[in-house]
């Protein structure tokens, strides 16, 4: 339990920066997801926290106090590392039970056994116990990093992609079973993934990591609905949110947008409307997610816009589909059975009323229509 | 059918290959041992038959200081290979961890100790050692011996050390272990098999070196290598008590390659890291 602190945070590797000036405060039992795309610097920050890597500047603080100076065996965190870091030498029941061995996190051998026996059922490994990690799958082998860092109860669990390594459904299972922990645990955690599902689900908050800075820390709620900028509301959701630029113009008073080459004008929500009339631009980038987009095979009426098939791309339980409109690909949900011709007529009608409005210059979250969703 | 037939001929022509080369290799080690029991005037006979004699065995063992030699041969290696356990396996972890200003020059630096001719820097060692008062001790050995056994030692272990990922460390110091103590009780283990081949083998080294105990020792201190010497008479070269003297000094080696045979086998650190 511990409140955990960044205070102007930088770390370079000879000359790249990997983390920049970043400033975090995650709060007593948060749950705080780190993410962000390969190289960002996320697996940095857990590093610094955990004492692993010293900060060229600024201070780390547990609880208000700072801990720079702590080597990381006394700092009382907990991690599970992206390499598994499993002892070789040691048998899984070995690596789970080492943290209550040591001569810090000492218990009787009777503890050690129940402890360690009931994480293996947890973590779906205790026929395995018996094992050495080069007998076991890459799988198999990050349930057991992951055991070994939660048979304890440190001050904060660090946990650099602890399920990036499982198949998908062995994934599902076990962010469900986090989830689940997450609740009785009563620890400050810090997780880095890069699957934005993940984030969604485990994370009472979000802080997606760019080049080692942070471009918006919130909820799912504010990354999925009001992110920062153009960059993170590409990072969230699959597939890709469609980003292309519009006009307003101003239609006998009212301000319509002209966008895809169409001729015909579209009508926005008054409370965008508004927002983007008042700015001195007029040109806008805008973001509509895949499931924003409805379309048809018959023309329903004049309101949608004409575009032929791209590619279909089946996913499972539902398809992507990429529209051509004019030059412009636009990607939306498709259900999974659908079937269509290639090069074939489509008849689209974008939901203005979830549209994302960004700045074109300089990619920045403008406004969106405010409903009772958010 | 057939196939099962070509892999039964490919296993036995495997093995023959095997079983000539190990006939191969080991012959001069049988042609020694036969040495030992024959007379001087058999020796050049290169059929098998002889006449067997023990002569050789007792002019060696009882008639000279053979095993006062011997031991010391066990004192001077064997002292030599746990100094450089002691020294240079801190320092393989060194060069193996950190990161500090011409690193790889040292490493080839120490290295280059290794491929120095001996007999080009006995002498200056020589003169240094009568200063020093260190002509003839066994610490003179010892300490000499670190320029065969050390270098070797520490380019091995290193690798292993090298071999063992950064987190693996990090992780057991985060589980509340000290660095003395991940370092007994993570690093030992994964750098053994690499330590005991890479001791081994160093022994070997010292206990086979010659120019080093000619020259800087041979009265009080008297290794095999160099008092098998004195089989060579002015007139004539007892080959018979040489290969009794030579087939006693290998057994160490052989008795101790054998020993350890399964640490020599590398493997242990795979499957720990992400492959």
């Amino acid at each position: 339990m511990a409140r955990i602190e960044l205070c102007n945070i930088t770390k370079r590797f000879k000359k790249i920066t990997a983390i920049n000036d970043i400033k975090l405060e995650v709060k007593d039992k948060e749950f705080l997801v780190l993410f962000g795309p390969a190289g960002a610097g996320k697996t940095t920050i857990l590093k610094t926290i955990a004492g692993l890597e010293y900060p060229d500047q600024g201070q780390i603080k547990f609880d208000g106090e700072v801990i720079n100076h702590i080597e990381p065996t006394h700092r009382n965190v907990s991690m599970v590392f992206e390499n598994y870091a499993l002892y070789p030498h040691i048998n899984v029941y070995d690596n789970i039970a080492s943290p209550l061995r040591s001569p810090l996190y000492k218990k009787d051998e009777e503890y050690i056994k129940k402890k360690v026996n009931a994480i293996a059922t947890v973590m779906k490994i205790d026929n395995l116990m018996e094992r050495l990690p080069s007998q076991l799958s890459n799988g198999q082998r990050q349930r057991v990093a992951l055991g070994r860092c939660l048979v304890r109860e440190p001050k904060v669990f660090l946990m650099d992609e602890p399920l990036a390594h499982l198949d998908a459904k062995l994934r599902h299972l076990m962010r469900a079973e986090l989830k689940e922990m997450q609740s009785q645990f009563n620890t400050t955690t810090i997780y880095v993934t890069h699957d934005y599902m993940e984030a969604l689900s485990l994370g009472d908050r979000i802080a997606i990591v760019i080049q080692g800075r942070f471009e918006q820390i919130g909820t799912g709620d504010d990354i999925f609905y009001r992110p920062a900028n153009e960059l993170v509301a590409k990072l969230m959701g699959e597939p890709e949110i469609n980003i292309f630029q519009t006009e307003l113009v101003s239609d006998n008073g009212n301000f319509m947008l002209k966008m895809l080459c169409q001729e015909r004008l579209f009508a926005l929500p008054d409370d965008v409307a508004k927002i983007l009339s008042a700015k001195k631009v007029n040109k806008f980038d805008l973001g509509i997610r895949g499931n924003d987009i409805k379309f048809y095979f018959e023309k329903p009426d004049a309101s949608f816009l004409t575009g032929t098939i791209y590619t279909i791309e089946p996913i499972g339980n539902k398809s992507i589909l990429t529209v051509d409109v004019n030059g412009q690909f636009l990607r939306m949900v498709a259900p999974s059975d659908l079937r269509a011709e290639m090069d074939s007529t489509i008849y689209i009608k974008l939901n203005l009323e979830h549209a994302l409005f960004f700045n074109c210059d300089d990619q920045k979250f403008v406004t969106r229509h405010v409903s009772n969703i958010i | 059918m057939n196939t099962k037939r070509l892999a039964v001929l490919a296993a036995a022509g495997r093995n023959l290959i095997l079983t000539i080369w190990a006939i191969f290799a080991l012959f001069p080690i049988l042609w020694m041992v036969l040495c030992t029991f024959k007379l001087d005037r058999e020796m050049y006979s290169t059929t098998f038959f002889f006449h067997p004699t023990l002569d050789n065995y007792v002019n060696v063992l009882v008639r000279t200081n053979y095993f006062k030699a011997f031991f010391d041969n066990i004192i001077v290696s064997g002292g030599a290979v746990i100094l450089s356990v002691l020294v240079g396996v801190p320092a393989a972890y060194g060069f193996a961890r950190y990161n500090f200003k011409s690193k790889e020059f040292w490493a080839g630096q120490i290295l280059g100790f290794k491929f120095a001719p001996e007999i080009l820097v006995v002498l200056p060692l020589f003169m240094i050692y009568q200063k020093l008062h260190l002509i003839d001790t066994y610490l003179g050995l010892i300490w000499v011996y670190q320029l065969i056994t050390m270098p070797f030692l520490i380019w091995v272990v290193r690798g292993y050390f090298e071999d063992i990922s950064l987190e693996v460390e990090q992780a057991a110091q985060l589980d509340g272990y000290s660095w003395y103590q991940v370092f007994l009780k993570i690093l030992l283990p994964l750098v053994k098999p690499g330590l005991v081949a890479a001791a081994l083998l160093t022994f070997i080294f010292a206990w086979n070196s010659f120019m080093f105990p000619l020259i800087l020792s041979g009265f009080s201190v008297q290794t095999v290598t160099v008092s098998s010497l004195k089989y060579l008479a002015s007139d004539t070269v007892h080959y018979g008590q040489m290969a009794v003297a030579a087939t006693i000094t290998v057994l160490p080696e052989v008795i101790m390659a054998l020993a350890i045979q399964k640490h020599l086998v590398r493997g242990l650190s795979f499957g720990a890291v992400k492959g």
